[in-house]
């Protein structure tokens, strides 16, 4: 954990994060390249995104307009807004890739409530492996894709607003 | 002389009216239980297409009502229904939603195996049931299956069920729009399935589903947040098809009202396409070819200018032939509903054509999906709402003096009518009337 590049990789996993928990998310979005994808799959030995249906497979047009709505009080899906806190561990560098890019694994749990008046009902948690493919670019380390492996990705879910 | 206490079942036909429902059938568990016997335990479901059972001994678990049923295919190929239930102390058979079962399905507890057909391969220790337990007669009791166009349904009525293809009526034609635009006349069920829930009760999805009025309302925000998007777009780019999606719910009302609405004797119902006739699902125009080859060109035209938007097969099934995804809709308790999503590949056509199926699947399934983010949030509040005040009874009277055409196979209404609900209380109170 001492060398710069895992200290680096380590300090953006957190930003990340952080920026998720704080609502930031148009800062959030930004960390993702034009031609990024952060996909949610349903099974964790889903190889491509396109053998079959996910929770999430958001382009940045996606990305933008799902983060956009989480502001308007009449998505009624997100009202309340969600509330985040991500707990991030074991952030660590897999592979590097030919062209310089790096394979990031971490393990996160992400609390996530909702005061609909529901009690222990309006708390969820979400957690397992996520995978973040990063590129350097001049401003900084940005995303290419990001893969989140929920432990119970075969669900069923109930409404999700807030990204995990 | 002393008798049996009697459970009150009132007379549930007495809580529909032409034009309004009680909202009771939301609410009351009780009704929900009957709901299971007299509607699910009559009616055709469906439950799986026979591509996923690609060998012998591969099975899926699947619900008809409340009861879970497992279907295997046996060595000759016939895919068998049966329930998972050992015959010997109840234990579960299957405890995975699908996989193979090649020497029979086992149960975990004193080891009794079964065949696909619900027979007994063999029973543990069987010197002890000498004379006492003949294993012939232990077999699991299986469910009835009919087959349209490869597409598996099941029913708990037996022999008292009518056909399928009786059942199915009218809306058979909206499984044959969707099987028509393969190429090579077969699609496959994907590998993935897509599933959300809501707390709330399963008619809703039925009343959503067509409901055009709401999209301009419950989706106001994805809308908003498209169009923003969408704005911001340089010249040189399109939005994709996941913000077209939302975009479509901007509609104006009067675009609805112009179309038509289609019920069907049985709850069943459809209503017009959104996306324009001529569709076709791909950018190099080698899915036209491919289907001109196959169907020839007149053929061709004539399919896919067929432009449906969801078709519902009440009580627990939605089909989008256009961008060929099939929900399935299992109801848990009067509070709790399963909806599952499955995309079907035209086998033969440009993998684009599977990847905008896939894309419509998860924008239309997925409890992450904006739009159905807002959908299962106003299912939600329907159920807690309900709860409150005296108001008893549920309006459902829109559009109720705009019937536009009738005949013996279906009606047509505008679009923007509750006639599909009421259509579907209709079947509702037929099936409940018969104890
Ligand atoms: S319960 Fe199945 S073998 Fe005993
Ligand atoms: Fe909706």
């Amino acid at each position: 954990m001492s060398d710069p590049l895992s200290q680096e990789v380590d300090a953006f996993v957190h930003h990340e994060a952080r920026l998720l928990d704080e609502c930031r998310y148009a800062e959030w979005v930004d960390l993702f390249l034009p031609d990024a994808r952060y996909w949610v799959p349903v099974s964790i030995e889903q190889r491509d995104p396109m053998d079959g249906p996910s929770h999430f497979h958001d382009d940045i047009q996606v990305l933008k307009a799902r983060t956009h709505r989480l502001a308007n009080p009449r998505a009624f899906g997100a009202e309340p807004s969600p509330r985040t806190a991500h707990i991030v561990s074991g952030v660590r560098v897999d592979r590097t890739m030919d062209d310089g890019a790096l394979v990031v694994s971490s393990t996160q749990i992400m609390l996530e409530y909702r005061n609909r008046g529901g009690f222990e009902a309006d708390q969820r948690m979400f957690g397992g492996r996520v995978t973040h493919l990063l590129r350097r670019m001049p401003e900084g380390l940005r995303i290419a894709r990001k893969r989140v492996d929920l432990i119970n990705a075969e669900g069923p879910f109930n409404a999700m607003a807030a990204p995990i | 002389m002393a008798s049996a206490p009697q459970i009150e079942v009132p007379d549930p036909t007495a809580l529909v009216r032409e034009d309004k429902v009680h909202r009771s059938v939301y609410t009351d568990p009780a009704i929900f239980a009957l709901e299971m016997e007299r509607i699910h335990g009559r009616a055709w479901l469906y439950l799986a297409h026979e591509s996923e059972f690609k060998a012998a001994g591969d099975y899926v678990v699947r619900h008809l009502g409340t009861q879970a049923v497992i279907l295997t295919r046996d060595k000759q190929g016939a895919i068998h229904g049966i329930f998972n239930r050992c015959s010997h102390r109840g234990a579960t058979l299957c405890a995975f939603d699908r996989g193979s079962a090649p020497h029979g399905h086992q149960c975990p507890y004193h080891g009794w195996t079964f065949n696909a057909d619900g027979s007994v391969r063999f029973v543990s220790h069987p010197r002890n049931y000498d004379g006492v337990l003949d294993p012939a007669d232990q077999a699991i009791q299986s469910v009835r299956i009919e087959s349209y166009r490869g597409f598996l349904f099941g029913n708990l009525a037996a022999d008292a069920a009518p056909p399928l293809l009786d059942f199915m009526g009218h809306m058979k034609t909206s499984i044959d729009d969707l099987v028509d635009r393969s190429p090579t006349g077969k699609v496959e069920c994907g590998p993935y399935v897509l599933r959300h829930y809501y707390r709330a009760n399963w008619k809703m999805t039925f009343e959503n589903l067509n409901d055009t009025i709401h999209p301009g309302f419950a989706h106001a925000a994805s809308v908003v947040s498209a169009r923003n998007v969408a704005s911001a777009l340089p010249a040189s780019e399109q939005p994709v098809a996941t913000l077209g999606m939302m975009l479509a719910n901007g509609k104006p009302i009067q675009f609805f009202q112009d179309i038509d609405m289609v019920t069907a004797p049985g709850g069943h119902s459809y209503i017009g396409g959104h996306m324009g006739a001529s569709y076709t699902p791909d950018a190099q125009n080698g899915y036209v070819q491919a289907m001109t080859a196959f169907h020839g060109a007149e053929r061709t035209r004539e399919i896919l200018s067929i432009d449906r938007h969801l078709m519902l097969l009440y009580p627990s099934s939605f089909w989008h032939a256009r961008y060929q995804t099939v929900r399935i809709l299992r109801p848990v308790r009067h509070d709790l509903t399963e909806m599952i999503g499955f995309v079907f590949r035209l086998v033969g056509a440009p993998d684009e054509t599977y990847a905008n199926a896939v894309e419509y699947c998860t924008g239309a399934n997925s409890a992450a999906s904006p739009v159905i983010a807002d959908d299962l949030e106003i299912y939600e509040r329907c159920l807690l709402g309900n709860g409150f005040g005296d108001q008893q009874w549920i309006p459902m009277s829109r559009g109720l003096k705009e019937t536009r055409e009738v005949t013996n196979a279906f009606t047509r209404s505008p679009a923007t009518s509750e006639a599909f609900i009421r259509n579907q209380f209709a079947a509702w109170s037929s099936y409940m009337a018969q104890a």
